[in-house]
């Protein structure tokens, strides 16, 4: 492959040094502009981008270091920057720089700010075997949507369950079921989004009936129950109403139920 | 062959850069029954399977969802009383309809299946099928520059009277005008007239030239009429149109206000702003909080109209200060909109056992705290606390106009405390501004929240409107946010990137000397140590 570049751009892009700058430079801008725009990804934290650069710059460095004659050809720049009279204001600038730079994080090291609490919270908390609906007591281990006993009835019972999502879900779970209903910007955390691929699709259905029918009260500590606006839904819906609308979930994002067949132990 | 790769190439383009001029010709290959596949699974639970606007989801909620049997549609590019265009529709299903239920559908749906469904909903109305009538989107020009000057938004403001917009937006533009309390739809249902202050809550959106298409096709089925009329008769101009837009558009934020986790409340010396109006605040950083309807507990309410607070706070080392605004277009309680509550209690779907009935309620707002700053990250139940685990709150209410303090446990309980902050309020054209005072430390240590600088603190924020019939459990709530009270930086911060800065000067001054004298035996000296000492 041969590159054609004009002559004096081919001797930066020949030399080890202008090599090891713009992999930097290539690495940074890879880490803080291109990886945010994949899809699924999100915008790399700083702490992140820092151990990137550091793993880039000592890989740079070992390549550099690699052979004798690539090593004294890289420090060449560095030479004559510290001693060539004609570089003598970029050595200047660099000092400043680089001393400037050293202030500024040290400086955000040292300040203080308040900051939010980390919020940590386990999505999907391990579900008790037994729960008490209304009064009766409901075992949760193995237990199967009973609504799909029948195939017949289908229909009948996903007209009822989209009906109860629309009446109830609706505000914060949305029209899409992604979780983002008019209100999900109040809460946090923001509703469960059906839609993807790690929640109703990767739980089985009697632990989605534990969720809706205790809500955010019903959740163990490590679900910190203190936030969640889920509400308690048995203080609303008749167990068949849930089974119902847990039915119409699966059916509108087209996911299935983890079934207890594949499950390995108890839920997790 | 090059012709043709150039042809698929020009339509490749028109279709990436000119998406709305594309729609403006009518849809083609539109498959209704595939539409009807897409609006039965999406748009029903809403619209209805009639496409009456009926769906399960309808009855709670306000504005209703857009009945299309009557092919009345509010935000069109057309004539007052016109069908709107394809590309109308397809704008509304793209990007939704903000301060309403109905979401953008852009990333949800695949255009055919948008393009598809517009084909469907036409279908619910004859007036659709009457293919003699020729839509046409109005020509609406350019915005004429110099819209943030004072003069145009001076001409705007002129024009805003002039033209009556404040007989129902009010004075100040929060919908607060006098005749905002007998406003309905042609349906029947009530409405209000839109708080100018919210323009990220606009249906049609929020820019000048959306405000301003607004103004020219006005919102058909209410009672915001169109002003092209004007135009015609030559009482206004086109551009004085786009003045007044421009100005309606300076009423609100340049851009919907993010909402940030923690309140930082500076440190102030001396005495604290307790005045709603002091010119202090206007120094202050405040801080957007959402409400949302309390849709947890019963009887839940699903159309709160305080749809968010401003929140600035100070402090002195001995006491806090908490500013809150909030548009509230009704100073409640007030005769005047008691018709209104009741039209709108009507019309909202509620889950209490008797009907609500209309009542004479107060505004009131609520700030709450937990007992003791949490040392992990437990907190009490952010809707008021439990039984076990009650939250410590201030109550403001505008009647009568005092502040209480106390422990709430739930929303059904409250229990007030002796002693409550200092408060003082204002409401101003459809705005109420609260400061609420209180020392940091109180004797009362087991339940009033004591506070300390530099820690993060729970806080929450619940708004009622009385005069929309909220009280009780039909309120307007928030989640846990968290509010600091910053300190003084301490002059070691100062110290530390000082000396940093001298090491690593000093470190850099050795490299280029050892560096020089290595060269100075084959070159000579007279590159000098570095630019720095020498100047």
């Amino acid at each position: 492959m041969s590159l054609r570049l004009p002559p004096a751009l081919r001797r930066y892009a020949e030399h080890p040094f202008w090599q090891a700058v713009g992999l930097l430079v290539l690495a940074y801008v890879v880490v803080v502009f291109v990886i945010p725009l994949l899809p699924g990804s999100a915008i790399v934290p700083k702490s992140v981008v820092l151990q990137y650069m550091a793993t880039v710059l000592v890989g740079v460095l070992i390549y550099v270091s690699d052979n004798e004659e690539r090593w004294a050809r890289f420090k060449e720049p560095l030479g004559a920057l510290a001693t060539e009279p004609r570089l003598k204001l970029v050595r200047g600038v660099v000092l400043a720089g680089v001393t400037g730079l050293v202030g500024l994080v040290t400086y955000g090291q040292v300040r203080t700010t308040v900051a939010a609490p980390p919020n940590l919270r386990s999505i999907h908390p391990a579900p008790p075997t037994e729960i008490t609906f209304r009064g009766h007591s409901v075992t949760l281990t193995g237990l199967d949507n009973p609504l799909r006993q029948h195939p017949e009835s289908a229909a009948a019972h996903l007209v009822v369950g989209k009906r109860i999502y629309y009446q109830n879900c609706l505000p914060c779970h949305g029209d899409h079921l992604d979780g983002q209903g008019h209100y999900a910007s109040g809460f946090n955390p923001i509703p469960a989004n059906f839609q993807d691929n790690g929640t109703i699709a990767q739980l089985t259905e009697s632990f989605v009936f534990w969720r809706i029918a205790k809500g955010g009260p019903g959740l163990p500590r490590e679900g910190t129950p203190w936030n969640s606006a889920m509400p308690r839904w048995e203080d609303f819906l008749t167990e068949r109403e849930i089974w119902s609308v847990i039915l119409f979930l699966y059916d509108q994002t087209g996911w299935t139920p983890r079934t207890w067949e594949k499950t390995v132990s108890s839920e997790r | 062959m090059t012709n043709r790769v150039m042809f698929c190439v020009t339509l490749f383009g028109a279709a990436v850069s000119t998406p709305l001029t594309a729609y403006r010709s009518p849809l083609t290959a539109q498959d209704t029954v595939k539409g009807k596949a897409v609006y039965v699974k999406w748009c029903a639970g809403c619209h209805g399977d009639t496409g009456a606007g009926d769906g399960a989801a309808a009855p709670a909620m306000l504005p209703r969802p857009r009945n299309f049997t009557g092919a009345v549609y509010k935000i069109r590019t057309t004539a007052s009383g016109q069908l709107p265009t394809d590309a109308d529709l397809m704008s509304a299903i793209d990007e939704g309809l903000p301060g309403s239920a109905m979401p953008a559908w852009k990333a949800r749906l695949s255009e055919a299946e948008r393009r598809d469904v517009i084909a469907y909903i036409k279908t619910f109305s004859s007036f659709f099928a009457d293919t003699s009538q020729h839509i046409v989107p109005l020509g609406f020009g350019k915005e004429p520059g110099g819209g943030t000057s004072a003069q145009a938004v001076k001409t705007g403001r002129s024009f805003y009277d002039s033209i009556g917009c404040r007989k129902c937006h009010g004075d100040q533009g929060r919908g607060d005008g006098p005749s905002a309390p007998t406003l309905k739809d042609d349906a029947g249902f009530p409405i209000f007239a839109a708080d100018l202050h919210q323009s990220w809550r606009f249906r049609g959106g929020g820019r000048t030239e959306d405000i301003y298409r607004r103004l020219r096709t006005g919102l058909d089925g209410t009672p915001m009429p169109s002003f092209s009329d004007l135009i015609d008769q030559k009482f206004l101009t086109d551009e004085e149109l786009w003045r007044l837009s421009q100005y309606v558009r300076s009423l609100s934020p340049a851009r919907e206000p993010e909402v940030r986790d923690v309140i930082h409340a500076p440190q102030l010396g001396g005495t604290l702003p307790a005045a709603p109006d002091d010119t202090t605040w206007a120094r202050v950083d405040r801080y957007w909080f959402p409400l949302v309807g309390q849709v947890i507990r019963k009887p839940r309410w699903f159309a709160p109209t305080v749809s968010g607070v401003w929140v600035q706070a100070v402090h002195n080392g001995r006491e806090l200060a908490l500013r809150l605004c909030w548009d509230d277009r009704t100073l409640s309680p007030d005769t005047a909109w008691l018709a209104f509550e009741r039209r709108v209690l009507e019309t909202v779907a509620s889950d209490d056992s008797t009907p609500p009935v209309a009542g004479l309620w107060p505004d009131q707002v609520a700030v709450q705290l937990p007992r003791h700053i949490p040392d992990g990250m437990e907190r009490p139940y952010f809707l008021m606390g439990t039984g076990t685990d009650p939250v410590y709150q201030w109550r403001w209410t505008s009647e009568p106009r005092r502040t209480v303090a106390g422990l709430a446990r739930g929303l059904e309980q409250f229990d007030t405390l002796g002693a409550a902050p200092e408060s003082q309020a204002v409401w101003d054209h459809g705005e109420w501004r609260v400061v609420l005072t209180r020392s940091l430390a109180t004797p009362d240590t087991a339940n009033e929240l004591q506070f300390v600088a530099g820690r993060a603190i729970p806080v929450a924020f619940f708004a009622w409107d009385g005069s929309n019939g909220e009280h009780g459990s039909r309120l307007a709530v928030s989640t846990w946010y968290f509010l600091a009270l910053d300190q003084p930086t301490p002059p070691r911060v100062f110290v530390s990137p000082v000396v940093a800065m001298a090491l690593t000067l000093g470190l850099g001054f050795m490299v280029v000397w050892r560096a020089q004298r290595r060269a100075g035996g084959s070159r000579g000296t007279g590159a000098g140590v570095g630019a720095g000492a020498e100047t």
